[in-house]
């Protein structure tokens, strides 16, 4: 009898607890896990238009894929232009030493929340802005090259195939620094100080300091950043998209399309999910590949679960 | 001392210079949405327009629905915003302060998600959507957001640290779990529910490739797509009403940052969310 009322306690318990998680769970079924399984299934078959003839091809498509060498291009440009965008790495911490250096006040303050604001407001807006800042004819980054070295620059940023990776690599980094410089700053500042007073009574000058004291301790802070910096570059689309005018092929001869701008080519504008699906695959293994390093880097989920 | 004074004006100086460099072309925009001799060609630069007019503003109007999509992005803002809070601080609840047959299960399948990126399941999604005939609806922008998981991560780890000795007069008043929730948890989670609404409204105003996916019809889309339609759809020229838009279109967010700074920031380098 009393089991019973125990065991009946028990279930009331549980329903309820479920009663707060199980919208979510349904929503992550249905939106996460399934999709998710259907881009496998759907890579491995041939699926044109509305829903006609989804037969069966095997490897049909990632072998279609792989012989294209617009998509190893596209890989190709979407692991240079993440790398290229680890610069924002030494520019955050640079930024972050020198607003450290002014010590915790009000001054701190206003830079901190500066540097930060081009992070907040970028969005279409600010790309549109850059597409007239990088043109080559009048735009303000050549003028402003011009001004300084006396010559006439006219370096098309976006549309010479030479330079367009450094242009819109000056985008990502000028939108991600405010990001970077929080995370490097909130890490030096959490660097225990009797260490550099043991140093400074050991006659370390500020360089000493700053190479054998600083950059050791921010070892996990450059590790986060590096990888959640390959992962967002490794899916990157909307700048890139827009700075080439709204333009999936991606502008200057085809050297900015990213893999994921490759994939929209191929289910939104010439319908070939098959193909989509396949190279979403890839996409995917690349990013889990960094993810899994950054799991081992940071014992995310050891200490979660 | 001397020194070290100077030294430090001196970086604060350098730092300036950077700042303003970095914000240069914020304000080139700004003025050439004033500009009259932008409304046809690219002029010179200038922090100040060559000829002041609010021309470019009212040749914007003609040309782009601006109040439809502000509105409806507002609305999509607010929506989601609500539902994403809400919903992870529920799960966040459950995960930390009840016991339940499968809660380490449910717990990593909601944190597996975060290896997923959002992109590689954008074709099977649409097509899903495309099946339930949902297409060109705000239905798949809003969906999504009854499961917040990075939000589900924070407030657990939030709410956790309250202590269980608070819920006690609840359940001496025989209350539920839910009254629990309703009347000890959120109200005292007000720190950790405005940082995560506030990450939720710049992810949604700035969020582009989703509704440029889903949304065909030009008077349901958000005002991301909206803009860049617009500009993708004039020719090189019209540089002025060009860069009214963009403005306009920032102002919202930059307002925001302007009135929260300091908690934005403070949000950010706590929880390492970007955006």
């Amino acid at each position: 009898m009393k089991q019973k009322k125990i065991s009946k306690r028990l279930i009331k318990n549980n329903l309820t607890a479920y009663s707060f998680i199980i919208v979510s769970l349904v929503t992550l079924l249905v939106l996460v896990y399934i999709p998710m399984i259907s881009t496998v299934d759907y890579s491995f078959r041939r699926i044109g238009m509305v829903g006609f003839g989804d037969e069966w091809v095997g490897l049909e498509n990632y072998r279609m894929l792989f012989s294209q060498s617009a998509f190893w291009r596209a890989i190709g440009n979407t692991i240079l232009l993440a790398v290229m965008g680890l610069l924002t790495i030494p520019v955050g911490f640079l930024l972050a030493v020198l607003i450290n250096s002014l010590g915790r006040g009000k001054l701190q303050e206003f830079f901190r929340v500066g540097f930060y604001l081009p992070n907040i407001i970028t969005g279409v807006s600010v790309y549109l802005i850059f597409r007239v800042v990088l043109m080559g004819d009048g735009g303000l980054l050549n003028n402003f090259l011009s001004a300084i070295t006396g010559r006439q620059i006219r370096i098309g940023w976006l549309a010479d195939p030479k330079f367009a990776r450094w242009g819109v690599t000056i985008i990502w980094v000028w939108m991600n620094m405010g990001y970077s410089m929080l995370m490097n700053l909130a890490n030096l500042q959490s660097i225990p100080t009797d260490l550099y007073d043991a140093a400074s009574i050991d006659g370390a000058n500020a360089l000493q300091k700053l190479v054998c004291i600083t950059i050791p301790n921010m070892k996990s802070c450059f590790a986060l950043l590096f990888v959640t910096g390959m992962i967002n570059g490794l899916a990157r689309f909307t700048d890139i998209f827009i700075l080439s005018g709204s333009d999936s092929y991606g502008g200057a001869g085809g050297t900015l399309q990213t893999i994921l701008m490759y994939v929209f080519q191929f289910s939104f504008e010439t319908p070939n999910y098959g193909v989509a699906s396949a190279g979403s695959m890839v996409l995917f293994v690349l990013v889990f590949i960094m993810t899994m390093i950054n799991v081992k880097l940071t014992g995310f989920l050891k200490d979660e679960v | 001392m001397k020194r070290a004074k100077f030294t430090r004006y001196l970086t604060a100086a350098v730092l300036l210079v950077i700042l303003v460099i970095i914000l240069i072309p914020l304000v080139w925009s700004i003025s050439m949405s004033f500009d009259r001799t932008a409304t046809t060609y690219l002029p010179e630069f200038s922090l100040i327009p060559h000829e002041p007019t609010l021309f470019n503003y009212k040749a914007a109007a003609k040309m782009i629905d601006l109040p439809r999509y502000f509105l409806n992005t507002v609305i999509i803002v607010v929506i989601n915003t609500t539902l994403a809070v809400f919903f992870s601080m529920m799960c966040g609840f459950a995960f930390a302060k009840l016991n339940f047959v499968g809660k380490r299960f449910w717990f990593i399948f909601m944190l597996a998600v975060m290896m997923v990126p959002f992109e590689s399941r954008l074709v099977p999604l649409f097509l899903q959507y495309r099946d339930w005939g949902l297409l060109n609806t705000w239905w798949p922008l809003i969906l999504g957001q009854f499961a917040y998981v990075y939000g589900t991560f924070f407030a657990r780890s939030y709410i956790s640290s309250i202590p269980d000795s608070l819920a006690e007069s609840v359940y001496i008043d025989g209350g539920s779990q839910w009254r629990v929730f309703f009347s000890i948890i959120l109200p005292l989670s007000k720190p950790i529910m405005s940082t995560l609404a506030i990450l939720q409204v710049i992810a949604n105003w700035n969020a582009y490739l989703w509704p440029l996916v889903v949304i065909r019809d030009y008077k349901k889309q958000m005002i991301s797509v909206g803009v860049a339609m617009f500009n993708a759809n004039q020719n090189a020229t019209y540089y002025g009403p060009r860069m009214a838009v963009a403005v306009l279109s920032a102002i919202p967010l930059v307002i925001l940052y302007l009135i929260l700074q300091k908690h934005i920031v403070a949000s950010i380098a706590v929880s390492g969310i970007k955006q």
